[in-house]
């Protein structure tokens, strides 16, 4: 790869990788609330009490909102391994075009039939079907994230392919394939961390209602679901599955923990650095302070296990921004790490009862709201900067992989319109959300019967038996 | 395998047209049909609820294309790059426009988001028009099966073409006249009141307007590229597709004239139908058609995977469609009939 400022590849890289971070901020939201939705229609159906409803319709609007703009920012996706990744769709489009193609037809078409019924026809629809409409969703964003991951895992392990004729990459085995061991260890990681994201934000909505003495009933729902649901979702992202995703690179990738590490000498009684740079120049860790052993205990099962390092390895074969993917990696262990204490801390409040009360912990819920987000995208990097410089791991060069007919300049141009079009999403995301959030549940409320006649109660009048605003 | 496969894929870009097709319209006739903030409502209302549903046909069609036809989508969205992404753009405009526009109950921010969709929906209607016309014409495909192009050259349609010329304007302008007149015929089935009269009437002059746009298009297709007619004669699905065409057009006027507004829908939707299926029953098995020389054409057999991955996908596809077409029967039994604003006066469509 070159340093020119007109590198097509680097360019198509850059975009990519915009285009995608910014994307998955959405999905990462709808994936994690689709289950508090679920439970929350599921609860209403079983208990008649309004107030989960309450709940739903208020997070199915946000939840509506954020999937628009998920929606638009995930179409250019799958046209950009046309239009900027010829050469990698030639190469590899047989086989991961499997799991795109099966993305719209098992998980869009069911995700998006029914999330116009989820937020749009509750009256339409009745409480039995407005619940299956949840679920639809739910299961169709869950599905989607499957198959993108079976993609990912492809390119990160390949398997179940074979080199056919030409050159280009076919199946052999569909099950070898679908059922790749990394597919399944990223999808529970990737999964647990969209809960984390969820149920952060469910959890800070909550603590800044609270604050605010706000719908109270409200808060303390989303209150007590989000901290639960986030200190479950916080333990399981790291343990199994991040734990499970460590050893794997470690198996097939050495080379990227190595570099995830900043590890360039090879050797047993591996340590985990807790501060350090890495000096590439220098090959080594500047001021590095470490857990002595972890890393090899973790990655391979004991203390003395030998940890590869970097110098082993041809330098063509390392991950070409070695600093980025060390830096990525430790934000997102430092922050998992903070989300279990924190969460840890609001169940022991909890169970003394404290939680709704205990200020400080609070406001610390209602900032932790962007964290998840980062630790999101910071993960996202690790896995995506720790694959390079292979498209398709040990098979493909990045290098090799972009459309050779369009130019550096083109595809500067058009990133700078997306850059351009998502900021102008990302303020109305904001504005709008802002604006629902300030409103608040209580515009739909029909739970808690005023305590004395409130002006336009005329307007509440009863809809398939129950009642609700017109 | 490939033929059946490149039916499917067909079959897929027709069911986006003909289901998209009708957002496209209602779109660019908003400001035309409605004029009170109720009756703008009750347009997107007729739309809202289900275009993120039509939109992910083409997201099928797409992701179908990679798995089973990986080197044409090489080829082609690497050499309509900027046009690509107008249609990208177009998309997100598009879908964020109707999403937003109902959050603020305001006269100024709904005017200005109403104008944004029916921008986008007139840009992607123009843009997707002469990509059609693209197909038919061809484009400047290499030895090597690449091509990149400018907007327009010197608008002939020989050699080292662009995106636009004389022909492929033709046909985004015609394309522009139908998805307008079909969106006209699908909101007088969804309206009521002043809305519905007047898209009754639009539908009625828009559809009289796409007749002599047809022959003028049919006629200008034989002339630019002659082969296509000549192999289109001997081909029994190009004469059911105009015997639908035929049928659509009996429907559509009938209907039109006779106040039968189901009717008037299923014409429309015959006549995209008829009108897709003519003309990818002559292109087989030609994908993509080279200005500069025929034997630089790209045909199904060459650009379609290997055969295990085309048996893979024969797996699991049929049952992703039939998954597909259940919900779309769940979902269209619930939203049948007028819509009221009223009524469905929940969410913000």
């Amino acid at each position: 790869m070159n340093s020119n400022l007109s590198d097509p590849a680097l360019w198509s890289r850059i975009q990519f990788g915009f285009t995608l971070t910014y994307h998955y901020l959405f999905p990462q939201l709808t994936m994690g609330l689709a289950w508090f939705l679920v439970y929350w229609k599921w609860r209403a159906l079983r208990t008649g009490d309004e107030k989960y409803n309450q709940a739903a319709r208020f997070w199915a609007k946000i939840f509506g909102l954020n999937f628009a703009v998920g929606v638009v920012t995930g179409i250019p996706m799958e046209f950009q391994f046309g239009t900027n990744w010829a050469a990698f769709t030639r190469y590899a489009g047989g086989v991961i075009g499997q799991t795109l193609a099966m993305e719209s037809m098992f998980a869009f078409f069911l995700e998006s039939a029914f999330i116009g019924a989820l937020i749009w026809g509750e009256k339409r629809l009745g409480p039995r079907y407005h619940f299956l409409a949840a679920v639809g969703v739910a299961l169709g964003s869950w599905l989607s994230g499957f198959f993108i991951l079976v993609t990912n895992a492809f390119m990160q392990h390949p398997a179940g392919y074979q080199v056919q004729s030409d050159g280009s990459l076919g199946i052999v085995s569909a099950s070898a394939f679908l059922l790749n061991p990394w597919a399944w260890v990223q999808y529970l990681h990737n999964q647990m961390a969209a809960l984390v994201t969820g149920s952060f934000v469910v959890a800070g909505i909550g603590a800044f209602y609270t604050l605010r003495k706000l719908h109270p009933a409200q808060a303390r729902l989303y209150l007590q679901a989000g901290t639960l649901t986030a200190l479950v979702a916080s333990v399981l992202v790291a343990f199994p599955a991040g734990d499970q995703q460590a050893k794997m690179v470690g198996r097939y990738q050495p080379v990227t923990l190595a570099g995830m590490e900043g590890r360039f000498q090879g050797g047993g009684d591996a340590g985990v650095a807790v501060i350090g740079q890495p000096n590439v120049a220098a090959h080594r860790l500047d001021n590095p302070i470490e857990v002595p052993g972890a890393l090899s205990f973790l990655a391979y099962g004991t203390f003395q296990s030998f940890v590869h390092g970097l110098d082993e390895y041809p330098v063509e074969d390392w991950p070409d921004n070695l600093e980025l993917l060390y830096y990525s990696f430790h934000l997102m262990i430092t922050l998992g790490t903070i989300f279990i204490l924190l969460m840890g801390y609001a169940a022991f409040q909890r169970w003394r009862g404290r939680l709704e009360t205990s200020t400080w912990l609070l406001w610390v819920l209602m900032l932790a709201l962007p964290f998840p987000y980062i630790a999101n995208t910071v993960g996202w990097m690790t896995t995506e900067l720790g694959r390079q410089p292979w498209l398709v791991y040990g098979l493909f060069r990045t290098r090799d992989g972009y459309s050779k007919v369009v130019s550096g300049g083109d595809t500067i141009f058009t990133l700078i319109g997306f850059v351009g079009l998502y900021f102008v999403l990302g303020v109305l995301f904001l504005l709008l959300a802002g604006r629902q959030i300030g409103q608040g549940p209580e515009g739909t409320l029909v739970a808690d019967p005023p305590a004395e006649p409130v002006p336009g109660a005329a307007q509440l009048a009863p809809v398939n038996g129950k009642e609700s605003l017109v | 395998m490939i033929a059946t496969w490149y039916a499917v894929v067909s079959l897929m870009l027709v069911l986006y047209v003909v289901l998209d097709g009708r957002n496209f319209g209602a779109g660019m006739l908003q400001r035309f049909v409605a004029r009170t903030p109720d009756e703008r409502r009750q347009v997107i209302a007729s739309i809202g609820p289900l275009w993120s549903w039509h939109e992910v046909w083409l997201v099928g069609f797409g992701g179908t294309l990679v798995a089973v036809f990986p080197r044409l989508v090489a080829s082609a969205f690497a050499g309509y790059y900027l046009a690509l992404m107008l249609i990208l753009w177009g998309l997100i405009l598009r879908g964020i426009s109707i999403e937003v526009r109902g959050h603020i109950n305001d006269p100024l921010w709904q005017g200005f988001w109403d104008f944004i969709f029916a921008f986008a929906n007139f840009l992607l209607a123009v843009l997707f028009g002469a990509a059609a016309g693209n197909l038919v014409r061809g484009v400047p495909l290499d030895s090597a099966g690449n091509f990149s192009m400018a907007f327009f050259t010197d608008f002939m349609t020989r050699g080292y073409v662009g995106l636009l010329d004389w022909y492929t304007v033709s046909v985004a302008v015609f394309t522009v006249a139908v998805l307008a007149a079909h969106g006209a015929s699908y909101l007088t089935l969804k309206t009521e009141g002043p809305v519905h009269d007047r898209c009754a009437q639009w539908a009625k002059r828009l559809w009289m307007a796409v007749v002599p746009l047809f022959v003028a298009i049919s006629l200008e297709s034989w002339k630019v590229r002659p082969s296509l007619a000549e192999d289109a004669v001997g081909r029994p699905l190009c004469w059911i597709g105009l015997l639908l065409i035929i049928a659509a057009a009996y429907a559509l006027f009938s209907g039109l004239t006779k106040g039968l507004e189901g009717r008037a829908v299923v014409g429309s939707n015959l006549l995209l139908i008829g009108l897709l299926v003519t003309g990818s029953a002559a292109f087989f098995p030609v994908m993509l058609y080279s200005t500069l020389a025929p034997q630089n054409s790209l045909t199904a057999y060459s650009l379609a995977s290997g055969s295990k991955s085309l048996l893979l996908a024969s797996f699991w596809w049929p049952v992703g469609f039939v998954l597909a077409a259940i919900y779309f029967v769940f979902i269209s039994r619930r939203y049948v009939g007028k819509v009221s604003v009223a009524r469905d006066n929940q969410g913000y469509y």
